[in-house]
């Protein structure tokens, strides 16, 4: 057996040869070997829960932190670029709402110009087109007055002539010729616009 | 096997007794190797954690990412998503501890100037599974009183005369099951890890320096194993450390399940 | 060549738990295969199981070197 356990690299003291604890059931434990696990266990469970877990979780915890904290800092960036660009985007929609408004006072503005140049003209034309039916109007009277004269005279004149006798009461005479006069007047109204230009219905 | 090799000795095979190994006296209260080594790594992981977790930045350097890498294991794959994120900060110190202490000890199986896995000693792993026990039965009683404790052991809805068998059965789970397979588990794969390892070094040993002829080249296949295996305990010293920690908070998130 | 009945008692423990391992590992890989997004929530149930079966071959060597 002695060369065997030098071969293993035992260490072992020989002292007392075939001593209980060599030849016990190995499942038997040794009680100095079960103090000296308890008492290592003990003192290194001690001094992890005291200062290695504990260091370990608080930086665990701070670089979760960190992590988070970057997180935090870009989401707050990304808001604030969210926040500019809805900004810029409104200013862009005012600006174009107010050109579109320019825009639209510019239209309603040549509409009026255009408008008013309108009834100006309107205006104008009317005057121009009333005088010169005043203008008709005047010559017509003017020839219907003459005419009325004229006629008077070569009918007395041509009945006269056709009669052989002259029509001695002037009154009387006028009178005559004023109420055929009428009446050729009414038959022509009645008529219906004949050559005479008739005022009313200008145009 | 011994007949076939003409040496002098006979190959002895591995066994319990190798893992017995005092440095100092030789008795109940004997000052064994493990000790040393469980005592020298809970020193250096006190040393390393303290100085690591000294100056934390909110911007890891490496040295801290890797801790971080293995803090983040514990407390999100494990703490949180088991216990729940509503109860799991108080117990981080408790799967922490564990997790750092069987990892480095189980490495200490590999790592060549101790090359001797400490939980391969049962009182280890019991130690660290009575904290388990303490901690998810004082967290039970807390939560739900003695009474509430008991009764929530027995699920709602069953006949009466299965709930003092299942009572029975559950009490036993809590308070025997539990804490010897977690102890049993750890022990266990670190004992046979262990144990097998040996059996590579000093078979391939015993046919280099004793075998005869052709005999010696059996003791390359043999090396070739023992690393193998050595490579294949780092996986299983990470798994059993990965694993002590998900049962214990397997068993403290049944404290904060509403139904049972 | 000496050896220990309880070392076969070992060897008999540890069918169960090998045939259970091998069948929790089919069952993840296929998950996995299926639905690669489930990997970690398998992972989890996947070892958790491993552990739960592997528990009774580690009662078996346990056991082994106490009868032994």
């Amino acid at each position: 057996m002695g060369t065997i356990d030098t071969a293993a690299g035992v260490l072992a003291a020989e002292s007392g040869e075939g001593g209980f604890w060599e030849t016990a059931y190995p499942v038997i434990p040794h009680p100095g070997e079960l103090i000296v696990g308890i008492i290592s266990f003990a003192v290194l469970y001690f001094l992890y829960k005291r200062f290695v877990v504990p260091r370990l979780e608080a930086m665990l915890a701070e670089r979760q932190q960190t992590i988070e904290g970057g997180i935090e800092r870009a989401e707050a960036m990304q808001a604030e670029a969210k926040a500019a660009l809805e900004q810029y985007r409104s200013q862009l929609a005012e600006a174009r709402n107010e050109a579109a408004q320019i825009r639209d006072a510019a239209r309603a503005e040549g509409q009026q110009i255009i408008e008013e140049l309108r009834a100006q003209a309107q205006e104008e034309s009317a005057r121009i087109v009333a005088r010169g039916e005043e203008q008709i109007a005047a010559a017509r009277q003017q020839v219907v007055n003459e005419l009325r004269g004229q006629i008077g005279a070569l009918a007395v004149d041509l009945a006269g002539r056709v009669v052989g006798e002259s029509l001695a009461d002037d009154a009387r005479r006028q009178g005559t010729v004023d109420r055929f006069l009428d009446q050729l007047d009414g038959m022509s109204a009645a008529d219906g616009r004949g050559g005479v230009p008739v005022p009313e219905g200008n145009r | 096997m011994t007949t076939v090799v003409s040496a002098a000795e006979e190959f002895v095979p591995p066994s319990a007794p190798d893992f017995w190994q005092p440095l100092v006296g030789d008795g109940a209260f004997a000052i064994t190797r493990t000790m040393v080594v469980m005592v020298l790594v809970t020193i250096g992981l006190a040393v390393v954690m303290m100085a690591a977790t000294r100056r934390l930045s909110v911007v890891p350097g490496r040295g801290q990412f890797r801790l971080e890498g293995v803090y983040g294991l514990v407390r999100n794959s494990i703490g949180r998503d088991i216990i729940g994120s509503a109860h799991f900060r108080p117990y981080l110190p408790l799967l922490f501890t564990l997790f750092t202490l069987i990892l480095v000890n189980n490495l200490m199986g590999i790592i060549p100037p101790v090359q001797f896995p400490t939980m391969s000693r049962i009182g280890f792993p019991l130690a660290l599974a009575l904290g388990v026990y303490v901690v998810y039965l004082v967290a039970g009683v807390r939560r739900r009183g003695l009474g509430g404790f008991l009764k929530n052991l027995v699920p709602s809805g069953l006949p009466w005369w299965v709930v003092p068998v299942v009572f029975v059965l559950e009490l036993v789970t809590f308070l025997i099951t539990r804490p010897v397979t977690l102890t049993l588990r750890l022990f266990g794969n670190m004992f046979a890890g262990h144990i097998l390892l040996l059996l590579f070094a000093l078979g391939g040993e015993y046919f280099l320096l004793h075998g005869e002829g052709l005999l010696r080249v059996i003791s390359l296949p043999a090396f070739f194993m023992f690393f193998l295996f050595t490579a294949f305990e780092i996986l299983i010293a990470f798994l059993q450390a990965y694993v002590f920690i998900l049962l214990a908070s397997i068993y403290i998130a049944e404290v904060y399940a509403d139904d049972h | 060549m000496e050896g220990n009945l309880a070392i076969i008692g070992y060897g008999l423990s540890a069918i169960g738990p090998g045939v259970g391992i091998g069948l929790i590992f089919a069952a993840y890989v296929s998950g996995v295969a299926r639905q690669p997004e489930t990997r970690n929530v398998l992972q989890t149930i996947a070892i958790l199981g491993f552990v739960l079966c592997e528990q009774l071959a580690i009662f078996g060597i346990a056991l082994a070197f106490v009868f032994s």
